[in-house]
């Protein structure tokens, strides 16, 4: 089995405070692999390691066995990957084609002379973008709603159009942080069949931070378990379910499987 | 209900006492007896002061929510009271003063004894302090009283409808329709637009000339920094800077002094474009990785340098100092000079049709996405794969070149330029005209130059005035509409049916707000 | 849908501001050294008595800075925006304290001995905080507070704006002619002690020691206000998160008016020590000062009040004997300010004291 990130004993610091611990995990490609932790286990402090937006202490982070340490954010998702946020942050000002045209951005080349002088070069690549972002958005399912602004469309749109702008990176590796937040159980059940249909049609590899332990549980094939910065436990669901150390982490907090 | 009564009565009061201090009463009595031909500013002087108390007693009548008539009027009257009392005082101390020979505008310049003759109806003190609360009171009853009979017999809507019927009726002529509905008519529009403009030049004087080009040396200015500010949604205070390279690399290789390289002009254009540009590159890399306030804050001292370097005596040998540069060499073709104000309006608009068309192109293009992206979150933009430091430099750049291809024809134009050209209200200037006519608009930075430096030159009077309305404006639409007056709009992407469009439309409003 | 991998080499990350700083860096510091070494080593224009008068004058105006870049940093701590219009209050201040001073002079209360004189000068301070302090709330209820919510660069430029209408409306009420402070004839600005250095005179003016003792008094106060009372631990907490602050029962919007009115106050005192001390008033006197003591404030660390001291003092010291150090024409020791801010900005924005928040400037 080949893996596409490959995480060495990766460590985050922010003062005294160790947000990330020592943390090495291996993501099998076109896998579906879940981060859980309670709050402030370092989850999201571990995606910003990834995409580029800290820079871990120690450790090596490998992408399809290229380092990304020392890599600008934007260069890493030019390697192929992407991510979304917990809070979703698309641009507001801009309409929804807008925004899943920007994430096409490093793919496209057209620079000030192209724009300029309108070469055909330029509008051929325009041309084409402008469709791909159409194909996009009727595979997220918003359809019709490309001349909306983002800040216009209702709340789970938001987060589908996240994924779309994600998805025109055309990543090799998706980031999904805590997607169905705020969603109702209806809505967490369509993702959850989304991030399937995301990894068997697309062939991508998604590594997910979520809280819903009924999406966890059902769509990852992997998950690893992070309290305080370190991980605590790796295994597929069935094994995390019954591993004590998680029970003992998420107890106390109040126990997240009881309603499972 | 009284409590509101009250307050819009000070308020009002205060109001009155400002626009007399700020000579704004004085500025209303002489244009009203310009245009309508009167023997004495007096009109318009209480004109100005009783239409703020008519506005803020209306305004205290809609706030009480009154439904009788006597409690409104009693309420008008009581606001009347309390402004006109403040300004009775003011009023009367000034007229003790004046009396007893005290030179007032020694300290308060817009109060000259004619103005203060003009407030205090030539009676003594205690008598004008009576008169002006009296007036006040009766000009707040005026406007409680307008207020409520409004809303009473819904003036509003009435005006509304006859309003409406009136475009409606227009709108259903014969001729009408058959203009706006010909598939022509939009051709025909812009291309009488553009006649009027190339022609414009041939039958305006020297002074309309000179006057529209400057005008348009700001448009292009505009246009330039609407890139950085509007599009990419970085804040640049400092511009003039540019403007000052590209004025000072035509002025230098083209005038007999301080170097007499005499240059020819058309090679100078590119150079000083180039060079601007290129000092907006060295001047971003280290700073642009700064964000909002603080890059505002280094280019401003970055232009106050360059001022201060040009003017100093230090530099007087390469720069010619503060008495500036004088003979700067103009354009010639064919051996035709080309140095009038009549050929310059020609290159401006050249140069305004040049920057219009970059930004336009670029706003569509994917660098123009890159910098709304970067105005919406620097972060995010970052994380789709955008280099945020080289196309905000781009956009630096860009607009940079754009400034300088302003200050060379700015200096050229004038066959002058010196350090005093390149103030900080420059820069202003230009910010103000982005964010008043909208950010990220050309209509809206068009309208903005004409409004900002058009608009004061037809009204020389006002001229005065001019940095007061800009500062005034610009908190104003800060506050009530950020987006400014002719907001940007989006081209629709979306090529589906129409059905889709009509749907949707009603949720795509112009963008608001900033960065 | 579009094949656009292409196979770029894969470039390490090089961060070229970072080299552009460093070579900056080098030359600035460069050009400084030379110019130094000239003057130290080569010319040896200045005897150690003008380094004195440098110093001293240095201290008195950057006592100043300080107590302006007070201002800064305060409502900057709290709200996290410069407030722009602030060297125009004190602009106003000075001209309320100037206003006052000529009332006085004109019915010869001025000059009749020393307890009418420090009477004048204690009521032309007392109304100059009035009126800068009335000025710095209205300032704040018109032109920021409906704004609190927006994205970062609509204060700022609504406090451009702000800036703009004072500054004119100064000009259009007073005039645009210069002003000289009407100073009791005890306190001249041309009196004060002397003392010997090297055989040379060398001068403190009354008014430069008012001017130190009280910015000392002020900057004293301010620090016992935030640290000490119940209004400075309230606008800590505000500082730190304002709602959080409000869920604690203090009244933000009260809290924040009260800075404001603290920063106005302390602009109204540095208002009337600046036309007390240097003597000149007009419209534009508030902005140059206002923009070198937020190069102060930044200095030493926006937000942080410890630092704005330490930086107006830095900048006093830097502006008045810096073209000398450097052996440049005085003409340019406003270059010299701007060049700091600029080069602090660069490569120190967190200041020289400070621990703040550049990150989300």
């Amino acid at each position: 089995m080949t893996h596409i990130l490959q995480a060495q004993s990766v460590t985050k610091q922010f003062g005294g405070l160790l947000a990330v611990n020592a943390v090495t995990l291996n993501v099998p490609t076109e896998s579906i692999f879940s981060i859980i932790g309670p709050n402030g286990a370092g989850k999201t402090t571990f995606f910003n390691c990834v995409t580029g937006f800290y820079k871990p202490e120690r450790g090596t982070l490998l992408f399809d066995d290229k380092p990304l340490i020392g890599r600008r954010p934007d260069q890493i998702t030019g390697l192929g990957v992407a991510r979304t946020y917990q809070n979703i942050r698309l641009f507001n000002e801009m309409t929804a084609i807008e925004n899943i045209l920007v994430g096409q951005h490093h793919r496209l080349h057209a620079g000030v002379l192209g724009a300029l002088f309108q070469l055909p070069r330029t509008q051929r690549e325009e041309r084409q973008a402008l469709e791909e972002a159409y194909t996009l958005l009727e595979f997220v399912g918003l359809s019709g709603k490309g001349d909306v602004f983002a800040k216009n469309l209702p709340y789970g749109d938001q987060r589908r159009l996240e994924i779309a702008r994600a998805l025109a990176c055309k990543p090799k590796l998706l980031l999904l942080d805590e997607p169905t937040a705020g969603m109702n159980p209806a809505e967490t059940d369509d993702m959850m069949t989304f991030i399937r249909q995301l990894r068997d049609e697309l062939q991508i590899t998604i590594l997910l931070i979520e809280h819903d332990m009924r999406l966890v549980m059902g769509v990852s094939e992997h998950i690893v378990v992070l309290d305080y910065g370190m991980k605590i436990a790796e295994g597929t669901p069935a094994e995390i379910q019954s591993n004590t150390r998680v029970i003992e982490a998420y107890l106390g907090r109040g126990s997240v499987f009881a309603n499972d | 209900m009284k409590h509101s009564n009250l307050r819009n009565g000070w308020v009002g009061g205060i109001v009155n006492i400002f626009l007399i201090l700020l000579g704004l009463t004085g500025l209303a009595g002489t244009l009203l007896q310009g245009w309508l031909g009167l023997p004495s500013p007096a009109f318009g002087v209480w004109v100005s002061l009783l239409g703020v108390v008519v506005w803020s007693a209306a305004r205290a009548t809609k706030a009480s929510g009154t439904q009788s008539w006597r409690e409104a009027l009693a309420g008008g009257a009581l606001s009347g009271l309390l402004s006109g009392g403040i300004v009775g005082l003011l009023v009367g101390l000034l007229a003790t003063l004046d009396a007893g020979s005290v030179e007032i505008r020694q300290w308060l310049v817009q109060l000259t004894p004619e103005a203060i003759a003009l407030l205090t109806f030539g009676v003594a003190p205690w008598l004008a302090t009576l008169l002006v609360a009296g007036v006040h009171a009766l000009a707040g009853l005026l406007g409680s009283a307008l207020y409520f009979a409004a809303i009473t017999y819904q003036w509003q809507a009435s005006v509304k409808g006859v309003l409406q019927d009136a475009g409606h009726s227009i709108s259903q002529t014969q001729v009408y329709q058959r203009i706006a509905g010909h598939p022509s008519a939009t051709t025909f529009a812009y291309a009488a637009g553009a006649i009027l403009l190339l022609t414009a030049p041939l039958y305006l004087g020297r002074y309309w000339n000179y006057t529209l080009g400057t005008v348009g040396l700001y448009v292009i200015l505009g246009l330039g920094l609407n890139i950085v500010v509007g599009m990419a949604g970085q804040l640049v205070l400092g511009y003039g800077a540019f403007f000052a390279i590209g004025a000072y690399t035509v002025a230098l290789l083209t005038a007999p002094t301080p170097h007499g390289i005499m240059m020819n002009f058309w090679l100078v254009v590119p150079i000083g474009v180039i060079l601007a540009a290129l000092s907006g590159v060295v001047l971003g890399l280290p700073v642009l990785r700064m964000r909002g306030d603080y890059l505002a804050i280094v280019t401003l001292g970055f232009g106050e340098i360059i001022r201060i370097l040009l003017k100093s005596d230090a530099l007087i040998e390469f720069t010619g100092g503060p008495r500036g540069v004088r003979a700067v060499g103009g354009p010639s073709l064919f051996g035709i000079k080309m140095n009038n104000e009549f050929y310059f309006t020609y290159f401006i608009i050249i140069g305004i049709i040049l920057a219009a068309y970059i930004t336009a192109q670029l706003q569509k293009s994917r660098v123009g996405r890159a910098w709304m992206a970067i105005r919406g979150d620097e972060d995010v933009a970052e994380a789709m794969g955008i280099m945020t430091l080289k196309y905000k430099l781009l956009a630096f750049a860009i607009a940079a070149g754009l400034a300088g291809l302003s200050g060379v024809l700015f200096a050229s134009r004038n066959k002058f330029t010196g350090p005093e050209d390149f103030t900080l209200l420059v820069s202003i200037n230009v910010l103000s005209l982005v964010i008043i006519g909208g950010m990220g608009s050309i209509p809206g930075v068009i309208m903005g130059a004409l409004i900002l430096k058009g608009l004061p030159e037809i009204l020389r009077e006002l001229s005065d005035y001019r940095m007061l309305a800009f500062g005034a404006l610009l908190v104003l639409m800060m506050i009530l509409r950020p987006e400014g007056m002719w907001p940007s709009t989006r081209q629709k992407m979306e090529l589906h049916g129409d059905e889709e469009k009509a749907e949707t439309s009603e949720h795509t409003e112009p963008a608001r707000g900033v960065a | 849908m579009v094949e656009t991998t292409e196979k770029r080499p894969q470039r390490r990350y090089v961060d070229i501001g970072r080299w552009v700083r460093l070579g900056m860096g080098i030359i600035v510091a460069g050009f400084a050294l030379w110019r130094m070494w000239n003057v130290f080593f080569v010319q040896q224009e200045y005897g150690l008595d003008t380094w004195t008068r440098f110093l001293i004058s240095g201290i008195i105006l950057g006592s100043v800075y300080a107590v302006i870049a007070l201002g800064y940093t305060l409502v900057y701590g709290i709200l996290f925006m410069i407030n722009f219009a602030h060297g125009d209050v004190m602009m106003l201040g000075a001209f309320a304290g100037y206003f006052t001073l000529e009332a006085f002079k004109g019915r010869g209360f001025l000059n009749q001995n020393a307890g009418t004189a420090a009477l004048s000068v204690i009521a032309a301070f007392m109304v100059g905080m009035a009126l800068s302090m009335v000025v710095a709330l209205l300032l704040e209820r018109i032109a920021y507070r409906p704004l609190r919510k927006a994205p970062r660069l609509v204060p700022l430029i609504s406090a451009i704006g702000a800036s703009l209408v004072l500054q004119n409306a100064a000009q259009l009420m007073f005039g645009a002619e210069r002003h000289t402070y009407a100073n009791p004839d005890i306190i001249d600005r041309s009196t004060g002690i002397s003392f010997l250095v090297q055989g040379q005179e060398v001068l403190i003016t009354y008014t430069g020691m008012l001017t130190l003792g009280l910015s000392l008094l002020l900057m004293v106060g301010l620090l016992l206000l935030v640290r000490k009372t119940k209004m400075g631990k309230a606008m800590r907490a505000v500082a730190q998160d304002k709602e959080t602050a409000a869920l604690m029962g203090i009244n933000v919007d009260r809290i924040i008016a009260n800075t404001f009115a603290i920063s106005g106050i302390l602009a109204g005192a540095a208002g009337v020590m600046w036309g007390l001390h240097m003597g000149i008033l007009y419209h534009y006197v508030g902005f140059i000062p206002g923009l070198k003591a937020f190069t102060a404030a930044v200095l030493g660390g926006i937000g942080n009040v410890v630092g704005a001291m330490v930086g107006g003092l830095t900048l006093g010291i830097l502006e008045a004997a810096g073209p000398a150090i450097l052996g440049l024409p005085f003409q340019l020791k406003d270059v010299l300010a701007f060049s700091i801010l600029v080069l602090v900005l660069i490569f120190r924005p967190t200041g020289l004291v400070g621990q703040v928040l550049a990150d989300k400037a």
